[in-house]
């Protein structure tokens, strides 16, 4: 029986609903201390002194840590600029200065509050306005001396991280020609991923290595950055992955993990525990980034797009992460989805004395499509043509390029997903009948299917079941306990009870890429799929010669194996792994894979650091809205998303992510907000940082269109991501239409919209 | 100060300073780490369990008012027959991911479902207005309890 494409139960919803599962912030032993950290009170400031004489004496201190006592290195995921803690300079407010671990919380709290702090506060660059001023302070003064991780240098310079320039004369050829010019500024402020449990981590220094319990996304990131931080091989730091209470991209690079592990060294081995509280949390976690777009687009008489210019301005804060690939998914999502004719493309990513931005859910897509699609409605208006009909007219098509050449051999999935759409919503109908106050949206997306490595070793058992190895990570996706454990019961005809997948750790488990960019059942499922087939090469060799039959007459069958034709020739898989184990030895298999690069043209931008676009999947979503007068909120009335996913492992897992991710993006179009007033957060607690709640939320309609992919584990590609990066996008858009204003800022604010109103009542 | 009161039906006694929530009572000292910690402030929902029957954010709940009280938590629902048919409902409608904030919503529902066996839509929406979910967007958890609702009233 196939358990392709079935409902089965996630393999740890039994635990996570009985409260058995454990998250870091569950661990605990006998000798554990916790840890709290001291951090910075102002945003930019030069430190004088760090006194913690006072601290250290405290009742049930076990070690105070500062920049003095760890390694003199920077670290980072592209760029080694991060210190542990900051020992000369602030440059956001809540970097790490100190660090306490004592027998209680409170103890630890207690030394830290007596540590005296002496900072002279400088000038902050507080947004990137006061960043690109010409003589601005510089974020990071020493920035020449900065290191890559890997490779070579990249485009930056002074409070500019990274940027990628693409440019073509003939754009300003096309601007001398224009009929039309349609220019728009947007501005996004940035999102906070919220998973529900803080950042934590445990660090246990013993025999020379450091462990590291964490529920994270990405513990071979954890393995590097830590021995990094620390100056050591990372083959001597162990990271053991926890169940992970959500990350959304936050968990991807380090956070208080080699904290914990530099203060467990300094406790005499003592393991110790660090858990953010939440404003600690929101004070320093890698948000999606606030990022600023112009937009020009030049067209002739007929409306035909002649050239375009775009410089989108993302905030990095001030540490880079891996915020420094951004510049580069502009560029590619610039033409991924409508065709832009000559374009120059500038993309900056900007430092400046706030927290480190990184990456969440859909990375710059989300803010990208919602600024695309609001500059398409705008063009559409312009030349008074529908806007459906319009992007209609402007989709890429197959064998048409990405503007780093790659060709997108599956582009009419776009035209494909227009067709699906205005079967469940036909437009026209949809526009005509809509209510007073009502507006309707409609956008289009592309998005990728991340390509990092991943690697799983199968091991048959004794008892006819199969171990999972691998170092991949269930973030709550279900992209390891449906599809990774789906797809290794269906190459085996076994069920998911038979299936037993290992939680990470990078001492055991080849490396991993980590939950991001939609890729662990498309990646480690194909994976698995390399290693199922040579597994069952083994287990046919063994079955042979106990079934004494050629090992090409051999099939599997519902966890047996026999002589094709012949039902009574069943050989159930425990008996042959018995038999193999006391034989020939335990029968295990491991398989690899990562996309193969993708063929591009290196010479069209610069700055390129993120050079092509893995195995795209296609996207339309479409959104009624509804504005209530009185209050200027937005109702979300009907939501449909269009999604191609290559192949349905779990329907009610894709459901599960498709859903997830509409209600964070309409979270973001309409509330979710951090604003920063002085390079300081105004929101700092989950009461002031408004989050969807069940009462605000339409039951997304969902239609997935299916197109296996040839490389994909059963033809699957990437799904947790896509449906996010379109939501603000066709919310703005619609809120554009009822009103008949453009609505250019992300979120779409309820002051804005009552300003709107009174504006339009005004012009009666 | 001595605290005595009901945990899953089983009688505690404990001795505290007195200023202890009841979440750190519960995961710290009774060792219930299924009830979760998520903001210490009553916004997120992921610490409410029943207090005689009544759903309440541990974190912000003085462990003393709770002196002879019954409290129920996550790890009290399973009987040993496996998962009650609420969780059972969660797992099959896909009302779970992280899991994080799982127990919570079991929590608040069992108490709204003591109350309201039948309860519609909107009722259901509103209940969880202290719950906050940040995988799934709800759909599959409001699902969960329909499912619940009517394999309940189909025994």
């Amino acid at each position: 029986m196939s358990v392709l494409g079935e409902s089965l139960v996630r393999t740890d919803a039994a635990g996570k609903l009985t409260g058995e599962a454990r998250y870091t912030v569950d661990y605990d032993a006998r000798d554990l201390l916790h840890g709290a950290l001291l951090r910075s009170p102002v945003p930019a400031g030069r430190i004088k002194a760090i006194d913690t004489a006072a601290a250290e004496s405290l009742p049930g201190v076990r070690c105070v840590v500062t920049a003095r006592d760890v390694p003199d290195t920077l670290a980072g995921w592209v760029l080694r600029e991060t210190p542990l803690f900051a020992g000369k300079q602030v440059r956001f407010e809540g970097e790490p200065l100190a660090g306490v671990a004592a027998d209680t919380p409170e103890q630890a709290k207690a030394a830290i509050a007596a540590i005296k702090l002496d900072i002279a506060e400088t000038e902050a660059v507080g947004d990137m306005k006061a960043a690109l001023t010409e003589n601005a302070p510089l974020v990071h003064p020493e920035w020449k001396s900065y290191q890559p991780t890997s490779g070579e240098d990249y485009p930056r310079y002074g409070n500019i991280a990274s940027e990628l320039v693409a440019d073509n004369d003939d754009v300003d050829v096309a601007f001398q020609n224009a009929d039309l010019i349609v220019e728009d500024e947007f501005t996004s402020n940035r999102q906070y991923q919220a998973y529900i449990e803080p950042k934590s981590a445990v660090g246990i220094y013993r025999d020379g290595r450091y462990t590291i319990h964490t529920g994270h996304q990405y513990p071979f990131n954890i393995r590097d950055r830590v021995a990094q931080y620390l100056a050591v091989r990372p083959s001597q730091v162990r990271v053991i992955g926890h169940s992970i209470g959500g990350g959304f991209g936050a968990k991807l690079d380090t956070g208080l993990e080699p904290y914990a592990a530099i203060m467990s060294k300094l406790a005499g081995g003592r393991p110790v525990k660090l858990v953010n509280n939440r404003t600690e949390d929101m004070l320093t976690c890698p948000s999606r980034e606030n990022a600023t777009m112009k937009i020009r687009s030049a067209l002739d008489k007929q409306g035909n797009l002649l050239g375009r210019e775009l410089i989108c301005h993302m905030d990095n804060g001030a540490y880079s992460g891996e915020m420094a690939f951004m510049p580069s998914v502009i560029f590619h999502l610039a033409g991924s989805v409508y065709k832009v004719g000559n374009i120059r493309v500038i993309a900056r990513l900007v430092y400046t004395n706030t927290a480190p931005t990184g990456a969440m859910r859909g990375v710059c897509g989300v803010y990208f499509s919602a600024f695309q699609e609001r500059h398409m409605d705008h063009i559409a208006d312009e030349l008074g043509v529908d806007r459906r009909e319009y992007r209609l007219n402007n989709l890429v098509k197959s064998g048409d390029s990405l503007l780093n050449g790659q060709v997108l051999d599956d582009a009419d999935l776009l035209r494909k997903g227009f067709e699906k759409m205005e079967e469940a919503a036909p437009w026209k109908q949809q526009d005509k009948n809509k209510k007073n106050w009502h507006g309707i949206g409609i956008a289009a997306g592309t998005w990728i299917t991340n390509s990092m490595p991943g690697s799983v070793q199968l091991k048959l058992n004794e008892d006819g079941s199969i171990t999972v190895v691998t170092a991949a990570t269930d973030n709550g996706s279900g992209a390891v306990s449906m599809g990774i454990t789906q797809i290794v019961a269906e190459h085996f005809g076994l069920t998911a009870d038979d299936i037993v997948v290992t939680m990470p750790d990078t001492d055991v488990a080849g490396y991993d890429g980590g939950s991001q960019g939609s890729r662990t059942t498309h990646i480690v499922g194909r994976a698995a799929g390399i290693a199922a087939d040579e597994l069952k090469g083994m287990i046919f060799d063994v079955a042979a010669g106990m079934l004494e039959a050629g090992k090409d007459d051999l099939e599997m069958v519902d966890g047996q194996v026999g002589v094709v034709g012949d039902p009574t020739s069943r050989m159930p898989l425990g008996d042959i792994a018995t038999a193999a184990t006391w034989s020939r030895g335990p029968l295990s298999a491991s398989g690899s894979y990562t996309t193969e690069p993708v063929p591009f043209n290196p010479g069209c931008a610069s700055g390129m650091l993120f050079p092509y676009f893995p195995t795209p999947t296609y996207h339309v979503h479409f959104a009624e809205v509804e504005v209530n007068p009185v209050t200027g909120n937005v109702r979300v009335v009907r939501y449909i998303v269009v999604q191609e996913v290559g192949r349905v492992i779990n329907p009610a897992g894709v459901r599960g992510q498709i859903q997830g991710a509409v209600v964070q993006g309409i979270g973001h179009a309409l509330y979710e907000s951090l604003r920063i007033r002085g390079a300081r957060y105004l929101e700092r607690s989950l009461e002031a940082y408004r989050l969807p709640l069940a009462v605000d939320m339409p039951e997304v309609e969902i239609i997935t269109m299916e197109h296996p992919h040839s490389l994909g584990p059963f033809g699957a590609k990437g799904v947790g991501e896509p449906a996010i990066i379109l939501a603000p996008a066709v919310i703005a858009c619609a809120v554009s239409d009822a009103l008949g204003k453009p609505f250019n800022r992300i979120p779409v604010s309820p002051e804005e919209v009552l300003e709107a109103i009174v504006e339009k009542e005004k012009q009666g | 100060m001595e605290l005595i009161f009901r945990v899953n039906g089983r009688s505690e006694r404990l001795e505290l300073q007195g200023h202890e929530t009841l979440l750190d009572v519960l995961r710290n000292d009774l060792c219930l780490t299924g009830t979760k910690d998520g903001c210490r402030e009553g916004e997120c929902g992921a610490c409410t369990v029943l207090v005689n029957g009544r759903a309440v954010d541990s974190c912000i709940y003085a462990a003393m008012a709770a002196y002879d009280a019954d409290i129920e938590t996550v790890e009290g629902l399973a009987k040993n027959a496996g998962l009650n048919s609420l969780q059972n409902a969660f797992a099959e409608s896909g009302g779970v991911q992280c899991g994080f904030c799982t127990p919570g919503f079991l929590m608040m529902l069992t108490a709204l479902l003591d109350k309201y066996p039948h309860p519609d839509r909107d009722l259901v929406r509103d209940a969880l207005s202290g719950n906050i979910c940040r995988c799934t967007g709800y759909a599959q958890i409001e699902e969960a309890v329909a499912r619940h609702v009517e394999q309940r009233s189909g025994e």
